[in-house]
């Protein structure tokens, strides 16, 4: 036995299925737009959620304290002589040069990234052949061998052959042998890398042994990260030093509401829902109007109408929220947000795989509703109570 | 049959697809696990700060470690110009010398 208010409302949402599907072009068209906004909004909090929880994830294990030389406002080649200067620094347990760059392949318009640094001493570096498919590091004595990721790879076409060459500044040509190959795990952070030993990296740069592109410093106690970091910008005052815990927050940052594609996208679905708003706020259509006039003559309460009005929107703005968000999902999860890695990858030749768990928080669900549905609710039905209270007579007449 | 009881059938069939993808978003994760210790070996062995994701410009394959003046290096008053950096907001660290 269903209970008579039950039933009451049971006969609301009927009738109100029936007045939907009566204009149902017109009601189907606006959960399609509304539906896209959604997922459009969907879409990009999924993808940079999953992004930042990636990085959060992945992220744990950079370096305590990254050493830059700054010079005129720019980073330039840090000198190997100030790691003596940082002796007398207690807590300090490594420090390691590091040498990188970007090589711009010319013939493919593609930006590769070069790195080089003595893997013994690092970290996990027992275990680091564990990253490649096959093959092994270079050793410090190893000239000329590269270990490359995927892109680079499919890029200079290294199928069959285990040799390629890059530029000097000068243009000379300088040859490298591919020992081995990242491992499509690690794409998310291996993908457009060339990592080679320290010698190779500076011949290929034409950078003096004197130098490297930056320091990285462990540190013994974890808990004194920051003070040390402090001292060494007190002995180098011309560097600029990052701590672990700066470099994990970028990611936090970096994607979020105030960045530009983002604000656009809000901001289209803004108006969007304003146009919408002042369309429905600005009153019902004489037919839609004549119909309330005809229901309240049947003996309709302004309560029912409002409750029609209510079920249409509510069932409009949530079915449309429902299904832009799965949508959301199915576009992160299984098409690797194909509609925005263009706009996030942008001129770059080297376009990695995106494996990610789409992040479906309830704090982004809820932002997206509180955007989306409820302004819709609160713009269907302000008219419709407007229209309800006036006498019924003076509406069909 | 009621159109009410039309709905109810169509909101069960998107929890059921709803239901699928949680549990396809379950397998993943424990896909991705695996991916992620050999990543942190990865970061941990060569020192890595960032994701490849955009390539284009210094600034967004090394958002982290990048030169805060990066974008705007071209000429005295230059204005940034690569796509991506329009989808990227500025680290938190630029603060910093």
């Amino acid at each position: 036995m269903i209970p008579k208010n039950l039933e009451k409302q049971l006969n609301i949402l009927d009738f109100s299925l029936s007045s939907l599907w009566r204009r149902k072009l017109k009601n189907l068209g606006l959960m399609l737009v509304f539906a896209l906004v959604i997922f459009l909004l969907g879409s990009f909090q999924m993808l940079t959620g999953a992004l930042t929880n990636s990085a959060e994830a992945v992220l744990v294990n950079t370096p305590d304290i990254t050493i830059q030389k700054i010079s005129a406002g720019r980073q330039e080649a840090i000198p190997l002589g100030y790691i003596e200067k940082l002796h007398p620094i207690y807590g300090i347990r490594a420090i390691i040069p590091r040498v990188w760059g970007y090589y711009f392949d010319e013939s493919n318009l593609a930006n590769f990234t070069i790195l080089a640094l003595e893997s013994d001493a690092m970290p996990y570096a027992s275990n680091l052949n564990l990253t490649l498919v096959h093959g092994h590091f270079p050793k410090r004595t190893e000239q000329g061998n590269a270990v490359i990721g995927r892109s680079v790879q499919d890029i200079l076409g290294l199928d069959g052959r285990r040799v390629f060459s890059l530029f000097r500044p000068d243009l000379s040509l300088k040859s490298f042998n591919v020992i081995g190959l990242f491992s499509q795990q690690t794409d998310l952070l291996t993908n457009d890398l060339i990592v080679m030993n320290l010698d190779d990296a500076r011949d290929l740069f034409a950078m003096p042994p004197s130098v490297a592109t930056d320091l990285c410093v462990y540190v013994a106690n974890p808990t004194e990260i920051e003070t040390i970091a402090k001292k060494i910008a007190g002995v180098l005052p011309d560097t600029r030093v990052l701590t672990k815990k700066q470099i994990q927050k970028t990611y936090q940052v970096v994607f979020s509401w105030r960045s530009g594609f983002a604000s656009i996208c809000l901001l289209t679905a803004l108006v969007a829902f304003v146009i919408l708003a002042w369309d429905k706020a600005s009153g019902l259509s004489p037919e839609e109007k004549r119909e309330i006039g005809i229901l309240k003559i049947l003996g309709w309460e302004t309560g029912d109408i409002l409750a029609v009005r209510f079920w249409e929107s509510t069932l409009v703005s949530s079915l449309a929220f429902i299904i832009g968000c799965t949508a959301a999902y199915i576009h992160v999860a299984f098409f690797d947000a194909t509609l925005l890695k263009p706009v996030m990858v942008g001129w770059s030749v080297i376009h990695p795989p995106f494996r990610l768990l789409p992040s479906v928080t309830l704090a982004d669900l809820l932002l997206i509703f509180t955007f989306s549905v409820l302004p819709y609710l609160g713009a269907t039905i302000i008219p419709a109570w407007r229209c309800s209270t006036v006498p019924p007579d003076s509406v069909i007449r | 049959m009621r159109p009410s009881h039309k709905l109810f059938i169509f909101i069960l069939l998107l929890m059921l697809v709803d239901g699928v993808l949680y549990l396809h978003a379950k397998r993943l994760d424990n896909d991705l696990k695996s991916d992620r210790v050999l990543q942190k070996i990865a970061v941990a062995g060569l020192g890595l700060t960032d994701l490849c994701i955009a390539t284009e410009a210094r600034y967004t394959r090394h958002p982290a470690v990048s030169d805060p003046m990066a974008p705007f290096m071209d000429h005295p008053g230059a204005i940034e110009h690569f796509p991506t950096g329009s989808f990227w907001n500025a680290p938190e660290n630029t603060g910093q010398r």
